[in-house]
């Protein structure tokens, strides 16, 4: 049986990864810092979001964390287990899914589930449910997997990785392929995930959906971590755009707390709103207005500002 | 070894086996069929006295370590023959290149090493399919030499008794060329370099042995080469050289030492 994690579920401690560099005499090859320095910790139960462009590292964290790299320096457990030393006891308690799953053609989608889930010597408890949240019915999967689309093959995909319920799901850019309504599908299976209490790693370079679906975000830039936030608390401190159509003298907004770059035309005010909104709304209450909007923070904002911050 | 892995394996494998198997067991007909129904008779004896007068260099003759004018010197050409090298070579070279840098290349091994199996273990899984493959292949040629010397009436020529040591022979020469298929196979990315390499050291090592067995000033080479140390008609002949098998088991030996050291500590990068 698995052993319950007090702790962190993931911890990194100055995890880094080297690619090249000529280990051999007289090999000059240019090394390549996939992941400098990396510390980090997943608690148990949530949802972290892993974020970042192509090529930023996520890929090569993940594979350090299974065992398929050896990280150049510094460690990583994963469920209390060493990720160097214990990647068979750590691969028995976790559902991976690889960004661009390659599968089996000639198998049937049900023979790969069949396959993949008695390599891991549990029962597939999950995998109805998710086969009917994923729309993937039997008939479906007594099909040969070379007649499937690519949004099949990833559902195939994200129902091997949590077919048998595991504790940890590390999961590499899983809506790739998926269509929208898809994607709302996955994103209530891993609500409900988080609501059984597993822990879902989560890589992506989709800024909305991280936004929609994760509890903590770690950005991520040329094997650095450049951020590690609460979702909820970044969004909350991001400036919200504010748009005001009056219909009578604007509110005295001058020193109100959170509001700033007021600008004033006629009929109109506009500024940007950051953190509670308490103090704004005090400020305008009896305004005579004929609009108001306040744009959503979106993750996109920060996420871009921490790349700027980085240049 | 893994069970799953290993049943998955055979299950992926079985139509080719089975092809393979048939296509060793009827080439294991024709060399008994030739020489019962060509050798064995007056055509055979003129040939014979033809090849003896000294008309043909004795190493033509002696192709392969075998003397075409016997059963076991007929049964001995055809097991070296290239069509039954190329065939056996499918299952030995073609599947332990293929094994690990083939599923690599695809992407499926990234899967199947997402569940609790060590590399150590799918490694061990693969060689252990490989060598069941190259024993039944190996099987099917000798039971279909045995089957047709029987039906042609030529078996008591032949002493069934060193099948066995002849099967052993044979199988320990393709478990050694699929083991040094594997040890390149997990040590490459990507198919073309573990394919290339394993390939290419069977078809220097196959040229070796034939070219020091055309060419006395060759035979040097000769013992570099794995091909060296099958000797049918020794071994149907109840002359089996032990150190034959020994250094054969050797070189397979070394690959699995080789592939059970470098897979583990290999990056597996992702597939691109």
């Amino acid at each position: 049986m698995s052993t319950p994690v007090a702790g962190a579920v993931i911890r990194t401690t100055g995890l880094s990864k080297r690619f090249g560099g000529g280990r051999r005499p007289g090999h000059h090859a240019a090394a390549v810092d996939a992941l400098l320095d990396l510390d980090l910790e997943v608690r148990p139960g949530e949802i972290f979001g892993f974020l970042g462009p192509n090529g930023a590292g996520k890929s090569t964290m993940i594979r350090l964390l299974l065992g398929y790299l050896h990280a150049s320096r510094g460690s990583a457990t994963v469920l209390g287990l060493d990720a160097a030393r214990e990647s068979v006891a750590i691969r028995a308690r976790v559902g991976y899914l690889p960004g661009g799953i390659a599968l089996y053609d000639t198998m049937t989608g049900a023979d790969i589930l069949d396959y993949l889930c008695r390599l891991y010597r549990r029962d597939p408890v999950r995998r109805q449910a998710l086969a009917d949240r994923l729309e993937m019915s039997a008939a479906t999967l007594r099909r040969p997997v070379r007649d499937y689309s690519r949004g099949m093959r990833q559902k195939i995909g994200v129902i091997q990785a949590l077919q048998h319920d595991p504790e940890l799901a590390i999961l590499d850019e899983p809506t790739e392929g998926l269509d929208p309504l898809m994607q709302r599908a996955f994103y209530d299976l891993l609500d409900e995930l988080r609501a059984d209490g597993r822990t879902i790693f989560f890589s992506s370079h989709v800024l909305s959906e991280v936004e929609r679906v994760c509890d903590r975000v770690a950005i991520i830039r040329q094997g650095r971590l450049v951020a590690l936030h609460d979702v909820g608390s970044l969004l909350t401190s991001r400036k919200r755009h504010v748009e005001i159509r009056l219909a009578g003298p604007g509110p005295a907004l001058d020193g109100v707390a959170g509001v700033s770059d007021i600008h004033r035309s006629d009929g109109f005010l506009s500024c940007q709103l950051q953190g509670d909104p308490g103090a704004f709304l005090a400020a305008i209450a009896g305004t005579q207005l004929t609009d108001l909007t306040i744009e959503p923070a979106h993750l996109e904002e920060a996420f871009l500002e921490y790349y700027a911050e980085a240049e | 070894m893994d069970r799953v892995l290993f049943g998955r394996t055979v299950a992926a494998q079985r139509t080719k086996v089975i092809v393979i198997a048939l296509g060793l067991a009827i080439w294991g007909v024709f060399m008994p069929l030739i020489y019962a129904q060509v050798i064995a008779t007056e055509i055979g004896e003129q040939v014979k006295a033809l090849v003896e007068s000294g008309v043909f260099p004795e190493q033509l003759t002696q192709f392969g370590g075998g003397n075409i004018f016997t059963l076991p010197g007929s049964i001995a050409l055809g097991a070296i023959h290239p069509i039954a090298v190329a065939l056996s070579c499918v299952l030995s070279v073609g599947f332990g290149a293929l094994a690990v840098a083939g599923e690599r290349q695809r992407g499926t091994l990234e899967v199947v090493l997402a569940r609790p199996v060590s590399r150590r273990s799918a490694y061990g899984t693969l060689f252990v399919a490989m060598v069941v493959f190259v024993g039944l292949v190996s099987a099917a040629g000798i039971v279909g030499s045995v089957a047709s010397s029987s039906v042609f009436g030529v078996l008591d020529e032949l002493d069934v008794g060193n099948a066995p040591m002849l099967w052993l022979n044979v199988t320990l020469l393709y478990v050694a060329l699929g083991s040094i298929a594997m040890a390149a196979s997990v040590s490459f990315d990507r198919l073309g370099p573990a394919l290339g390499i394993a390939l290419g050291l069977t078809v220097i090592s196959y040229f070796l042995e034939v070219l020091g067995s055309l060419w006395s000033d060759a035979e040097v080479l000769q013992p570099l080469s794995v091909f060296h140390y099958v000797d049918p008609q020794a071994v149907l002949s109840g002359q089996a050289e032990p150190s034959d098998l020994l250094v054969l088991a050797v070189v397979a030996l070394a690959g699995v030492v080789w592939s059970l050291i470098v897979f583990p500590r290999r990056d597996l990068a992702a597939p691109s």
